[in-house]
C-alpha cells in the first residue's frame, strides 16, 4: 500500500550548499500494517512523510501510495492518503463537523455520502461529544482527534502521521494510539512517524530507524529489539552502529 | 475502505472544482468577518467619503462633476481596491504556511487549486462590497449631480478592478509567500503605476489602463482630453477593455494555479 524505494530528497539551503534530508530510503507498508519511523530531529523522517503525501518532490527514487506514484500521479496517490501531522492545524472557529465537511468538499464528495462518512468517522473515533464545539474550546488531544478525523473524511487505505502525539499528554497519546489500533484493524496500511520510543514500543508490526537521511536498522519487533531491553536501548544501539558503519 | 473516485465522489465539474472553490471561499470569508478586519473594511469605506467631504468643504462653489468622479476613481477602484486586496489576496499562500494549514489542504486531489481559486472568490467578493459601499458614500458626500448612473459605472470599475488585480496579486501570493505583501506593492508600483503609463505595448497588460480607458469612454471624456493625455488611454471600445480584463485574469489565475502545484515547501519554511 505504502512503497518507497531508493528515495533520495536534497534541499538547497541558502548558502548555497545541498542539505542531503533523505538518502536512499526504502521501505513499505502493506495493509492491515503499522510501521513505527524511529529517529531524531532532522533525521529525515518528516522529508521522507512529505514526499509521500505528494508535498514535496523527491530528487531521485520512487514513492507510491496505493500503486499511485507521487511525482507521475499525484492525485491517485492524495486520493488513497490520509497525512496528520504534529501541528494539527484545525481552525479555532470552526467545529469539527465544519472541518470534516470541508475538507471532504475538497476531495470532491457528495453531500449525501460526506454526511455518512463524517458520521461514521465520528462515530469510529468518539467525536461525538465535541462535534459541534468550536475547535477553540477543544483540548489539544481532542484537536489532534479532529485532525485525525479529517485525514480519514476520504475513508483512505494508508495513513501517514508525523509525530501525532507530540502535543499530548499521556492520556491524550494512549487515546490517539488506541484509535489507530483500531485504523490497522480495519485493514489501514499506517506509517507513523515519532521519537517517543515508549508509547509504540509494544505497537508497531515493524520499524523503521533513520539517521542522518539513511536507514540504519530495520524489522519486527523482535528483530530490532535484539538483546537489548527496550526499544530506546535498540534505538541508540542501531544509531551507534550506523555511525559507526 | 474505499478511494472517493471509485466510490462516492464524482470527478463532475462541480464536484471536483467548484465545490473545493466553493468551500475554500466560504472559509475565507468567515476569516474575513473578525472584528480587526471589519474594522478595516469600516475604513475602507468611510475613507473616499472623508476625503470628499474635507475637499467639498474647501470648494466655496460645490464641486465640479467631472473632478468629483475622477477623486473618488484615484480613491475607490485604485486605491480602496488596491489595498483591500493586499490584505486578503496577498496572505493566501503565507497565512496557511503559518496556520500549519498548507499541508492539510495541499495533500487533498484538487486542494491547491481550490486554495487559490477559493482565496481569489473571497477577495474579490470581500474588496468589491467595500469598494462599491465606499463609491456610494463618497458619491453621494460629493453631491454630485445625476449620481445613480455614476454609482453604476463605479461599481462596474470597482468590481473590474477587483477581478484583475486580485489575479496579479496572485502571483506573488504563490512565487514569494513569506514576503507576498511586499512583493505585490512592487507589482503594483511597477507594473500598474508605472508600465501602465508607458504608452507603449507593455502597458496593453495592464489593469489600469484599461480602467483609465473604461472610466473616459464611460464618462464621454475623449473629446476633451488634450492630444498628450490621450497617449494614456486606449482608443478601443468598452466590451475589448472588459474583454481584455477578463482575458488579464485568466492568464493571470491559470499561471498561478500552475506555479502553487509545482511549489514545495521544505518542512523549515514552516513556523
Amino acid at each position: 500500500m505504502i512503497e518507497v524505494v531508493d528515495l533520495v530528497k536534497h534541499y538547497r539551503a541558502s548558502d548555497g550548499s545541498v542539505v542531503r534530508a533523505v538518502d536512499g530510503v526504502s521501505l513499505s507498508v502493506a495493509p492491515g500494517e503499522m510501521v513505527g519511523l524511529l529517529g531524531a530531529n532532522g533525521a529525515g523522517k518528516t522529508t521522507t512523510l512529505r514526499v509521500l503525501a505528494t508535498l514535496l518532490k523527491p530528487t531521485s527514487g520512487t514513492a507510491r501510495v496505493g500503486g499511485c506514484d507521487v511525482v507521475t500521479d499525484p492525485l491517485g496517490a492524495r486520493r488513497h492518503l490520509g497525512y496528520v501531522s504534529a501541528t494539527t492545524g484545525v481552525p479555532d472557529r470552526l467545529t469539527a463537523r465544519e472541518i470534516m465537511r470541508s475538507y471532504g468538499r475538497l476531495h470532491g464528495l457528495d453531500e449525501g455520502p460526506l454526511t455518512r462518512r463524517i458520521d461514521l468517522v465520528v462515530q469510529s473515533l468518539g467525536l461525538a461529544d465535541f462535534i459541534d464545539r468550536p475547535a477553540g474550546r477543544l483540548s489539544s488531544g481532542q484537536r489532534q482527534r479532529v485532525s485525525l478525523a479529517r485525514a480519514l473524511v476520504h475513508d483512505p487505505p494508508a495513513l501517514v502521521l508525523d509525530e501525532p502525539t507530540n502535543a499530548l499528554d499521556v492520556v491524550g497519546a494512549r487515546d490517539l494510539l488506541h484509535l489507530l489500533d483500531g485504523l490497522r484493524a480495519d485493514g489501514r496500511a499506517i506509517l507513523l512517524s515519532t521519537h517517543r520510543l515508549h508509547e509504540i514500543e509494544h505497537r508497531c508490526d515493524r520499524f523503521v530507524i533513520i539517521d542522518g537521511g539513511r536507514i540504519v536498522a530495520q524489522g519486527t519487533p523482535p528483530e530490532i529489539l535484539g538483546p537489548h531491553a527496550s526499544l530506546e536501548e535498540a534505538f541508540f544501539a542501531a544509531l551507534a552502529a550506523g555511525t559507526a558503519s | 475502505m474505499s478511494v472517493p473516485d471509485a466510490g462516492h465522489a464524482d470527478a463532475s465539474f462541480r464536484n471536483a472544482v467548484l465545490a473545493p472553490t466553493v468551500a475554500v471561499a466560504s472559509f475565507q470569508l468567515g476569516r474575513l468577518l473578525s472584528r480587526q478586519r471589519l474594522l478595516l473594511a469600516g475604513l475602507g469605506v468611510i475613507f473616499p467619503a472623508a476625503v470628499m467631504l474635507a475637499v467639498r468643504r474647501t470648494a466655496a462653489e460645490g464641486l465640479d462633476r467631472d473632478l468629483a468622479v475622477m477623486m473618488i476613481y484615484a480613491l475607490v477602484p485604485e486605491a480602496v481596491c488596491m489595498l483591500g486586496l493586499l490584505v486578503t489576496m496577498c496572505p493566501a499562500v503565507a497565512d496557511e504556511l503559518e496556520r500549519g494549514t498548507w499541508i492539510h489542504i495541499a495533500v487533498r486531489p484538487g486542494g491547491r487549486r481550490a486554495l487559490l481559486m477559493g482565496t481569489y472568490l473571497a477577495a474579490v467578493l470581500w474588496t468589491s462590497v467595500v469598494g462599491i459601499l465606499a463609491a456610494c458614500l463618497a458619491v453621494l458626500v460629493a453631491r454630485v449631480p445625476q449620481p445613480l448612473p455614476l454609482v453604476g459605472m463605479l461599481a462596474a470599475l470597482v468590481v473590474l478592478s477587483t477581478l484583475g488585480r486580485a489575479a496579479l496579486f496572485a502571483l506573488p501570493a504563490v512565487i514569494l509567500p513569506k514576503r507576498a505583501l511586499v512583493a505585490s506593492v512592487a507589482v503594483a508600483l511597477v507594473v500598474e503605476y508605472l508600465a501602465g503609463f508607458i504608452p507603449a505595448v507593455v502597458n496593453q497588460a495592464t489593469v489600469s489602463l484599461r480602467l483609465r480607458s473604461l472610466l473616459v469612454e464611460w464618462m464621454g471624456w475623449r473629446q476633451k482630453l488634450p492630444v498628450e493625455m490621450q497617449l494614456l488611454i486606449d482608443p478601443q471600445p468598452a466590451w475589448v477593455q472588459i474583454a481584455a480584463v477578463c482575458g488579464l485574469t485568466v492568464v493571470l489565475l491559470v499561471a498561478a494555479v500552475k506555479i502553487l502545484n509545482f511549489r514545495q515547501f521544505p518542512p523549515s519554511v514552516e513556523i
